[in-house]
């Protein structure tokens, strides 16, 4: 079945993480000066100021910070309504969201803050992948 | 850092107005416009404080400005649109403070009309698309997410996995907040006769409701409803000569954490934390000073956080106020006596709402008998006002006292 849920515009200056999500690889924006990397892409660092970026690829490893299930959904997401949203720290720092995947939607309280999660990529075409986390075991 | 000038009871909110139909407006066979929102409530509070609209010298508004200045022929010499979400209109009146005192203005304007119901999902004003693709659009479009509700059900999940919170504690805010309203006709869900869902509702009925976005069910979200407000802020001796009470602006902050929910940090602790501190200073005055507060319920989960925030309560109780009753009609630290965003009336950018019931609690004319019924009216001298905006984004905090 085609992909039918909302996908991000290509921006600029975000090629590489697109690239990188072809070939199964979390591409992350990271300040040259300072070392930290930084989610989403800037234009600057947003904690030294340094214009001095590259990206590095993440271990696309991770911890759930907090989620949520979604009961009220349009589109594409409404047909899989309920799915659970998240927020995922990453191993090398800063924030993703995500749907998660590996949870049970219907058993919010047997999800663990802090359980360990890992990134995947779904294909929406032969240039676009999305990047999404699934819990896994210790 | 020179020190600033303290700006501390150098203006005052003069009057408070609202449009003349607000709320559940199409139910009733309305269809009324923001802008005619806008100008009701400015007609209103002009009425109300006896100063003639041409005397207004400064214009406050979310994006509408120049709009309503060209409507009412003005030609201000002070011009603000700041649009940061909800808390705008506590902003705009810190805004409209410093430039009274700076001499620039004597007469501030601060309008708000919006038929978030009327005109549901037909766009807002004043926004519009630019084309380009905002960066943070790579860290959330794709991800499932629809308005506010979906996005403020990770605090609430947050704040139960760190303080042992449960989503019965939170419900109790929704069940306080509708015994409010249940004091105001004016309020959405002030009874049965008002709507069907109105009237008393216990921490069962709001469990029990529709889930939107696990752990919050339909009850601990707010309304979406039409209205318009507008405040005067004036110079102390335009206050002093008004035929309405002067409510004195002792303190005032604003501050913001971030735009995009996926850059928050602490997702229990919002910018009110530094904007209220901030306020507090300005005021000489701290959270124990304050007799009742009005704080930005867009969710249950807001008001309780952001109780927090101000210090009303510790880090992690903030629910305690409305569980334990404090909160409620009656009690000892009323908050949110108009019904709140959950029961009164939300808009969309509900900070509005917060200012004219401040404003009409301590003049002493919150038991109107339009605006509010016998049990209303509290003996608050003092009153902490919160706006949040965004998605737990940006804070206004003003700290007001009765003349």
């Amino acid at each position: 079945m085609a992909y039918n849920k909302p996908i991000p515009r290509k921006g600029q200056h975000h090629e590489p993480f697109w690239e990188g999500a072809k070939q199964g690889k979390l591409m992350v924006p990271r300040c040259k000066d300072c070392g930290r990397v930084h989610w989403y892409p800037r234009l600057i660092c947003p904690y030294c100021h340094s214009t001095n970026l590259g990206w590095t690829q993440a271990s696309g490893e991770g911890t759930l910070y907090t989620f949520a299930v979604q009961h009220r959904a349009f589109g594409g997401w409404g047909e899989e309504a309920p799915y659970v949203t998240a927020y995922v720290d990453l191993l090398e720092g800063d924030r993703m969201m995500t749907v998660l995947r590996g949870v049970d939607p219907s058993r919010p309280q047997d999800i663990q803050i802090g359980s360990k999660v890992r990134v995947e990529f779904e294909k929406v075409d032969d240039d676009t992948f999305i990047p999404f986390w699934r819990v896994v075991e210790e | 850092m020179p020190v600033a000038h303290n700006l501390s009871r150098t203006a005052a909110i003069v009057g408070a107005a609202e449009s003349n139909e607000i709320g559940f407006t199409p139910e009733r066979g309305l269809r009324i416009t923001s802008l005619q929102h806008h100008i009701e409530a400015i007609k209103n509070v002009c009425d109300y404080t006896g100063i003639p609209i041409s005397d207004i010298d400064g214009i406050f508004s979310a994006g509408w400005s120049s709009e309503l200045a060209e409507h009412l022929g003005l030609k201000p010499n002070y011009i603000d649109t700041t649009s940061v979400g909800g808390c705008s209109f506590q902003i705009h009146v810190h805004h409209a403070l410093a430039a009274i005192a700076a001499g620039i203005i004597d007469v501030a304007l601060v309008s708000h009309g919006e038929a978030g119901r009327s005109y549901r999902g037909q766009g807002g004003r004043g926004g519009g698309g630019r084309g380009e693709v905002s960066p943070g659009e790579l860290a959330t479009a794709a991800y499932g997410t629809f308005g506010a509700p979906s996005q403020y059900a990770h605090a609430m999940v947050r704040h139960m996995h760190e303080y042992g919170t449960t989503p019965e504690d939170f419900a109790h805010v929704a069940v306080v907040t509708r015994q409010w309203a249940m004091l105001n006709p004016r309020a959405v869900m002030f009874s049965k006769e008002t709507d069907p869902n109105g009237g008393p509702i216990t921490v069962e009925d709001v469990q029990n409701g529709p889930m939107i976005a696990w752990p919050m069910t339909i009850s601990h979200c707010c309304l979406v409803c039409d209205h318009g407000g507008a405040v005067i802020v004036a110079r102390p001796e335009i206050a002093h000569s008004l035929r309405s009470q002067p409510v004195w602006i002792a303190g005032a902050g604003e501050s913001m954490s971030h735009s995009n929910i996926v850059e928050m940090v602490d997702f229990t602790a919002t910018s009110a934390a530094q904007s209220s501190r901030i306020a507090y200073e300005m005021a000489g005055l701290g959270p124990q000073d304050m007799d009742m507060a009005m704080i930005y319920d867009s969710f249950t989960i807001t008001a309780a956080i952001t109780a927090e925030m101000l210090g009303l309560a510790p880090r992690g109780k903030g629910h305690t106020l409305w569980k334990e009753g404090h909160a409620a009609p009656g009690g000892d630290l009323p908050i949110n006596t108009n019904g709140g965003g959950l029961s009164f009336n939300h808009s969309g950018m509900y900070g509005m709402q917060l200012l004219v019931e401040a404003y009409r609690q301590l003049s002493g004319t919150a038991e109107d008998g339009v605006n509010g019924i016998e049990g209303k009216q509290t003996s608050a001298s003092t009153c902490v006002v919160n706006g949040t905006g965004g998605t737990l984004s940006t804070t206004g905090t003003l700290v007001l006292e009765a003349n």
